[in-house]
């Protein structure tokens, strides 16, 4: 497809006994572009993401990412390329501090392999020394700075929602999938989150591809917006595009408008 | 009689220290249910038995040969089943207990139920080259104190050990698998991995604990092993606290000087009732200490919870 996508989806199909989640789904995603993924409820956006991660296997089709074939890769490995996702219902280590869950996701880490660990306990010092500091700037970031000692299980379920998407950021991703990263977010939050996001895309040149119900959002913050519905990519463009494309309109209608659903 | 009684449940209190600190790393640190510890303690002690017996190994090359074969039945033990669910994992591990029961007691390389004899000349030469020199601070009549006293330096030196693995990044990757292994893998870790060295590492500390209930008993049959012993381990895991290293010794002090401590009782029962009622004794207290303090003595509350 377009010669700078990060992540190319042809054909994906997932079957769960009988029922077909993502039924043909084919779209890219642009290299540096905040993508935005929208579809009424049971559309399969959450299966492609799990497909996409490697939680769930597809039946056939392809996927690449950054130029390699990942489909039925194990999660670790791709999490490892840098695709990282974030849950829809939110995942943070209840009973680990919510600096251990920053700490956890710090990219090559020589401390986390016992015969690096035993050979050069100073160097696994060093990078633990490297991580803090850079987990202390995304906890300050996302407001979660006085929270650093705390359970996890003891923070809010928004701020639950900002550690999880804190925590994917701390893996250095080039590709960070959010679903539904504003859900159960306040939303002065919410557009802190939003606005990290496009700053970080400018600075290091991540790529986001999000699920959001929000269409204020979706239209006021993503260059692309690629539309599922019953499985299937029935739309993908510019918001405008998306907006006044019949197919969207009508896999809406029964639920409500794009536009009236914010 | 009554000191050489406690410096044995002292003994016990270690070797099963030493048992359980691989218990709370796989189920306290890494949220797996291991329930086949007995069967790496078993295979530990019989190695060493067997290679000293029949092969004419030292004994002190016997140990670490003893630790090697108990990690690779732990690999394969975990390559076999740590893909399944968390439960069919558990049941793996009580199968593979009773595999290694059977096998020993039925094996002629075991000697069957007649077992192993006569492989600790050699610890018996340290001992009796300890006892004068405890004599000179007048604990000479001791014959068991040595024995305590190596277990015990064993336990604390592996327990600091534990502790510090625990508090590297490493430790903190378990801890994460414990929490959530789906969560874990999407930030890039390769949790069976990790599971896999768990496990393996808990399977070297049942080794040594196998060891040292070799030099204790002084001979080996089935018995000792039986896979029962492995919920020992998880009741002073209970008492002592989940996922601390402290609390394994604090538990397993509790739990054998209760266990062994309510033999003292002095009661009209005949012995088989005698038996049944220090156990009935050290449930009581288990049940109390679950209602009471759910997170046992030292363990962290926020820590607890094995996850499915
Ligand atoms: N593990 C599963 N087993 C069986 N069916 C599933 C499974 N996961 C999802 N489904 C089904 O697949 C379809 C797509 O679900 P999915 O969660 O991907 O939708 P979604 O677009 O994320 O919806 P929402 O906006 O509500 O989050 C739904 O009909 C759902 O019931
Ligand atoms: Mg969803």
């Amino acid at each position: 497809m377009s010669a700078d996508a990060i992540l190319e989806v042809a054909d994906a199909v997932k079957d769960f006994d009988g029922l077909r989640a993502v039924d043909g789904a084919s779209f890219h995603v642009e290299r540096g572009s905040i993508t935005a993924l929208i579809g009424p409820n049971g559309a399969g956006k959450t299966t492609m993401f799990d497909l996409l991660s490697g939680f769930a296997r597809l039946n056939t089709g392809t996927i690449r990412f950054a130029g390699r074939s990942i489909g039925g890769m194990a999660p670790h490995r791709i999490a490892r390329l840098g695709l990282v996702r974030t849950f829809q219902l939110t995942r943070v280590l209840a009973g680990m501090s919510v600096m251990d869950n920053m700490l956890l996701a710090a990219p090559s880490q020589p401390g986390e392999h016992l015969p690096s660990l035993i050979l050069g306990p100073r160097r696994a010092r060093a990078a633990e020394a490297r991580s803090r500091a850079d987990a202390q700037a995304l906890l300050e970031t996302f407001g979660l700075r006085d929270k650093a000692r705390d359970y996890a299980g003891a923070l809010s379920g928004g701020q639950r929602k900002l550690l999880e998407i804190a925590r994917a950021l701390m893996t250095q991703p080039s590709l960070v999938l959010l679903d539904e990263p504003m859900a159960g977010v306040n939303p002065t939050l919410g557009r802190a989150i939003l606005d990290h996001i496009a700053a970080l895309r400018e600075q290091r040149g991540t790529t986001f591809l999000f699920v959001e119900h929000d269409m204020d959002v979706v239209m006021s913050r993503a260059d692309r917006v690629i539309v599922m519905a019953q499985g299937r990519v029935i739309s993908a463009g510019t918001p405008a595009q998306v907006r006044a494309d019949p197919a969207v309109v009508e896999a809406y209608l029964g639920s409500a408008s794009p536009e009236t659903t914010a | 009689m009554s000191i050489d009684f406690w410096i044995n449940v002292g003994v016990l209190a270690g070797i099963y220290g030493i048992f359980t600190l691989g218990l709370q790393l796989n189920a306290g640190f890494t949220g797996l249910l291991n329930f086949g510890q007995a069967g790496f303690m078993a295979i530990g002690a019989y190695t060493v038995g067997i290679l000293v017996v029949d092969r004419g190994w030292s004994l002190w090359l016997a140990l670490p040969a003893g630790i090697v074969l108990a990690v690779l039945a732990g690999l394969f033990v975990g390559i076999a089943s740590l893909r399944l669910r968390s439960d069919h994992f558990a049941i793996a591990t009580i199968a593979f207990a009773e595999i290694v029961r059977y096998t020993l007691q039925n094996a002629a390389f075991s000697g069957g139920n007649q077992g192993v004899l006569g492989f600790d000349a050699e610890w018996r030469a340290v001992s009796d080259w300890m006892l004068p020199w405890l004599a000179t601070i007048g604990l000479g009549a001791y014959t068991q104190l040595p024995l305590f006293i190596v277990v015990w330096l064993a336990f604390v030196a592996l327990l600091l050990m534990m502790k510090g693995l625990q508090a590297t990044p490493w430790g903190r990757v378990l801890r994460g698998i414990r929490e959530d292994e789906d969560a874990t893998a999407a930030l890039g870790k390769d949790v069976f991995a990790y599971k896999l060295q768990s496990l393996a590492l808990a399977a070297a500390l049942a080794a040594v604990a196998g060891f040292f209930v070799a030099l204790n008993v002084t001979y080996l049959y089935p018995t000792v092993f039986d896979p029962t012993f492995t919920f020992f381990g998880y009741a002073l895991l209970v008492l002592g606290g989940f996922a601390s290293y402290g609390g394994v010794a604090l538990g397993s002090v509790l739990f054998w000087t209760l266990l062994e401590g309510t033999r003292l009782i002095e009661t009209s029962l005949s012995a088989g009732q005698q038996a049944s009622l220090r156990f009935i004794i050290v449930g009581v207290f288990l049940l109390l200490i679950s209602r009471l303090r759910p997170q046992g003595l030292l363990g962290n509350v926020n820590e607890m919870r094995v996850r499915p």
